[in-house]
């Protein structure tokens, strides 16, 4: 493949007037040095492509592309089979930018842990196997030891000329070092994925009651993802979803039922102020313990308000709900309607109060011929009884008889 | 490569551990170095079990003890009759073919074989170890004592030097890399006929090194110079083409060659070159006086150098021990821009001296080297009919090569105007061992050259004969390749009354060049140029293919060579235009 040189000149547009001159037939381009007048320094990858092309190309580039190409294609075969990647749980490799490899290790509550270990795409839904294996990932990146021991990038300043910058530098690797030790411990990681400032962001753009009455408002897309934003919070996994415009009557009504009874995990101690520790005054701590405890309720009961609020929402704009109230509204009416006899009823009304009466007639004369059988029954047995009585009665008196 | 059972080999992935059993090894005259590729692709020098990664092409007898390189050129103070020097440019030559020295010789002289007819030979005096007392049947009650080693003396032919020499070289690449060398390169002077490569390949042989090529040293430049590490860390602004012309200056100790290159996109071949009897040698020559001047003056003590007189066996040991001590000298010189001193005890009649040199004083010292030097790149470039403006590099080779002195004698006496020209004194990549270091450069490209050759076979069986060709009597004719005489490019015409400036009016057009002058044949280029579109009317793109004519152009107002200016060839040839929509 030849390599593109790029010409970096700025070349005009060709004038409107121009015409393509003529060349005269007697043109050539001029003869080249005479073979053998130059002879090739046998060196390099150059002169091998050079001696494929003669030998077996016949001086034909498009041909020798192809084979080079071929030729990739098999070293990458071989060398992707020689050396599997290891499976990396999906966790791929996420560079740092400038602004996460500073982070101050002081200012530990403040970062963003998934950033940090590079799962910012998976977050809380990273499982415990694709933290560590993260961590481990960093940490063999960042070691203060291995930093060290590298040269570091070549600073502007003259001032630094000849200093290793990267001696023992282990303010990104304090911080990795943080994150792995909340992320692991599943109590931390659910204070911090509580109040997961990514979703704090999702959270502020939840629909209000004017957009649910908006024309154009679509509302499975929307509350799908509304819905599906909070279920990350719900202490029984798996969260029933939506649905869609033909769910029927039991699952729309086993999702309502269980959003309005959604056990959340969700709680705020992430975001207390920090207890004076080192001060002496016992009043100090409390209040500070109270504060933060009621700041906590507060949060929490303004969580659950906004869930049952959503909820609430949900359920007015749902068009399904309309539509099964819709048919227990006539189902009701129709069962009224079927008592009375005459009356005009529709037909596959008519059908059904048919059918019912069909049943309930069965199971009348059922009722009947059960009553009839027991009373039967009953008839047979005062017969028997009054027969033995009597043939004993008969008995008796032959007894005393003789 | 892992091998089966069988013997064949199943293509595995190509998997150096930490370093490839190939070796690169530069074989001069005087210094020699190895070079091994690490891991990272990079070719890096070596250093012996010395310490010193330019060993001295030397050997000494001493007593019982046999010493090789750097040790051995300090046996040249007191012991010169039994150490062995230069023998590099001896192999392959009858005794009638080497010319008889012009000064007393100041190490082992060359005699005829006593033996052999018309071959050179040193002879040496060396101890040989007595022979072992025969073990007697009768019961001793005290063991014979060894008697006193005796005195013999050696016959060595400089073949044979070379091959204890060569042998050294190995055992320090193979102690450094820790396995047997499986492949190795050879750099070998332009100048060595046939008969003389023959030989030394045949020393090499003996000595065990798996030769797979010889190579000249202007390959083993072009192969370090096309290698993508040498482009690696080019700051903006200064470019290094992949077609350029580059000038190569080898000094070396007896002599300088000066080779003209062109390298096109990695192909690469010599235009002309030239070489000069004056090297470093000849720097020292004048070193040396200059220091036994300064020596005289202080100590007043008469001294005689270059050459010391045959009579005065004290001058001719004075002078050993300033050769050696000016090593250091202009080692030092070339690493930093301060003074260096040059300091030897005892350097005749017990007098101590200790003088010291700064490298203005040095370049002033060695000008009639550096003029001789470069007065040869100016005849080169005359010859070749090449201008200066379009020389786009100039490597350095040898350790002479890192003086910054010559660099800048060299650039103002052939013309080359400051910032135009890629040195590696620009790119500051002389010290430090870095990638233009000029002493490791033949070493390495042999390294780089080795490893592309052992790859070879491993690959397909048209890749097995591609390496038997490079190797092989084909391969010479293969070599020879046709190349074009002018540049082929491609003119984007303008309009007349367009802002553009007088050279591309004069042209008719912007002019783009796509094929050099001197690239080999076949060949193919790929540019990509970003065109602007017309405003109004027709959307096209038009352009013609012209071959030119370069030249230098003087303007006559200031008698100074201003820039190339190409001027369309007289017989333009397939013009063709076409319009893109």
């Amino acid at each position: 493949m030849a390599a593109i040189q790029t010409v970096n000149v700025a070349i005009p547009a060709v004038p409107s007037s121009y015409t393509t001159p003529s060349a005269p037939s007697t043109s050539r381009l001029s003869p080249p040095h005479p073979s053998g007048h130059r002879t090739l320094l046998p060196v390099g990858p150059a002169y091998v492509n050079h001696l494929r092309l003669s030998l077996h190309h016949a001086h034909n580039f498009s041909s020798l592309d192809k084979h080079l190409e071929a030729e990739r294609e098999r070293l990458a075969a071989i060398n992707a089979v020689a050396n599997p990647e290891v499976d990396d749980l999906g966790v791929g490799s996420e560079d740092e930018d400038e602004e996460v490899l500073s982070l101050d290790p002081k200012e530990w509550k403040k970062h963003d842990y998934y950033k940090v270990l590079g799962l910012s795409h998976l977050r809380h839904r990273a499982t415990p196997e694709q933290i560590k294996w993260a961590n481990r990932k960093k940490v063999l990146k960042h070691h203060p030891d291995k930093k060290a021991a590298s040269a570091a990038p070549p600073s502007d300043s003259a001032f630094l000329a000849g200093v290793n910058l990267n001696t023992n530098d282990d303010a990104f690797f304090k911080c990795i070092a943080k994150a792995y030790e909340v992320l692991s411990n599943p109590e931390k990681r659910r204070q911090f994925d509580s109040v997961d400032p990514t979703f704090i962001d999702m959270e502020e753009d939840l629909p209000s009651e004017k957009e649910v009455k908006s024309k154009n408002f679509d509302f499975f897309k929307t509350f799908t993802h509304v819905f599906d934003l909070y279920s990350r919070f719900s202490k029984a996994q798996p969260v029933p979803g939506l649905g869609h415009i033909d769910s029927t009557k039991e699952e729309v009504e086993g999702f309502y039922d269980f959003w309005y009874n959604f056990d959340s995990w969700r709680s705020f101690e992430w975001l207390d102020k920090e207890v004076n520790e080192g001060s002496d005054s016992r009043d100090d701590k409390r209040y500070t313990e109270k504060k933060n405890k009621t700041e906590r309720a507060r949060r929490k009961k303004e969580d659950i308000a906004k869930v049952r609020g959503l909820v609430d929402l949900a359920l007015s704009a749902d068009p399904r709900i309309k539509r099964i109230k819709q048919q227990e509204k006539e189902a009701r009416e129709a069962k009224k309607k079927g008592v009375s006899k005459t009356g005009p009823v529709k037909k596959s009304k008519a059908e059904e109060e048919a059918e019912k009466k069909k049943l309930e007639e069965e199971a009348r004369a059922k009722e009947e011929a059960e009553a009839a059988a027991r009373a039967e029954a009953k008839k047979a047995k005062a017969a028997a009884a009054n027969a033995a009585k009597k043939a004993r009665r008969q008995q008796r008196a032959a007894e005393e008889g003789a | 490569m892992s091998k089966t059972a069988t013997g064949t080999s199943t293509p595995s992935a190509i998997e150096f551990n930490s370093f490839a059993p190939v070796v690169g090894i530069n074989f001069g005259n005087s210094y020699a170095s190895i070079a091994v590729l690490g891991k990272d692709g990079n070719a890096e020098c070596i250093a012996n079990e010395d310490g010193e990664r330019q060993i001295a092409c030397a050997i000494s007898f001493h007593g019982e003890e046999t010493y090789i390189g750097n040790q051995a050129k300090a046996q040249l103070v007191k012991n010169s009759a039994n150490t062995i020097t230069d023998f590099r440019n001896l192999l392959g030559l009858s005794f009638s073919q080497i010319p008889s020295p012009s000064s007393p010789p100041t190490s082992a002289p060359i005699i005829q074989h006593p033996t052999q007819p018309d071959t050179p030979a040193y002879q040496v005096s060396v101890l040989e170890p007595a022979p072992s007392p025969l073990k007697s049947t009768a019961n001793t009650p005290a063991a014979t004592p060894r008697s006193e080693p005796v005195q013999t003396t050696r016959v060595l032919t400089p073949a044979d030097a070379a091959t204890i020499f060569l042998k050294s070289l190995l055992t320090s690449a193979e102690a450094f890399l820790g396995k047997k060398v499986e492949a190795a390169v050879l750099t070998v002077p332009a100048w060595m006929s046939p008969a003389q490569r023959a030989a030394l390949a045949s020393a090499a042989k003996d000595a065990g090194i798996p030769v797979t090529q010889l190579l000249e040293e202007a390959a083993a430049v072009a192969s370090t110079t096309s290698h993508t590490t040498w482009t690696d860390g080019v700051e903006e602004g200064t470019e290094i083409g992949a077609d350029r012309s580059q000038l190569v200056v080898d000094v070396g100790a007896t002599s300088s060659t000066i080779s003209l290159l062109s390298v096109r996109q990695g192909l690469s071949y010599v235009i002309a070159s030239s070489t000069i009897p004056q090297g470093a040698n000849a720097i020292d020559d004048k070193l040396i006086k200059h220091f036994a001047a300064d020596f005289t003056k202080k100590t007043k003590v008469p001294l005689t150098v270059a050459p010391a007189p045959a009579s005065s066996v004290a001058d001719q040991r004075a002078e050993a021990r300033l050769r050696l001590a000016i090593e250091h000298t202009k080692r030092t010189l070339s690493a930093s821009p301060g003074a260096a001193t040059c300091s030897v005890e005892s350097l005749k009649d017990g007098m101590d001296y200790t003088g010291s040199i700064n490298r203005m004083r040095f370049d002033m010292v060695a000008a009639p080297v550096y003029s001789a030097i470069a007065s040869a790149v100016v005849e080169l470039l005359a010859s070749a009919g090449v201008d200066s403006k379009e020389v786009g590099e100039i490597v350095y080779v040898g350790g002479t090569g890192s003086l910054p002195g010559l660099d800048e004698r060299v650039q103002v006496t052939a013309g080359f105007e400051e910032g135009e020209v890629v040195t590696p004194f620009s790119r500051g990549i002389v010290q430090g061992g870095g990638i233009g270091d000029p002493t490791t450069i033949l070493a390495r490209g042999s390294a780089i050259q080795a490893a592309m050759l052992a790859a070879l076979p491993s690959g397909t069986a048209e890749d097995k004969e591609l390496h038997d060709v490079i190797l092989g009597a084909e391969g010479e004719q293969v070599r020879k390749v046709k190349a074009t005489t002018r540049t082929i490019g491609v003119l984007f015409p303008v309009s007349e009354d367009s802002d553009v400036d007088g050279q591309t009016r004069e042209l008719g057009g912007v002019f783009v060049p796509v094929v050099q002058k001197e690239t080999a044949l076949p060949t193919r280029r790929v540019v990509q140029v970003e065109v602007a579109l017309p405003a109004e009317g027709e959307k096209r793109v038009c352009l013609e293919v012209w071959e030119v004519k370069e030249g230098i152009r003087i303007a006559p107002s200031r008698p100074r060579t201003i820039g190339r200016i190409r001027e369309p060839a007289l017989r333009p040839t397939r013009v063709s235009t076409r319009p893109f929509l």
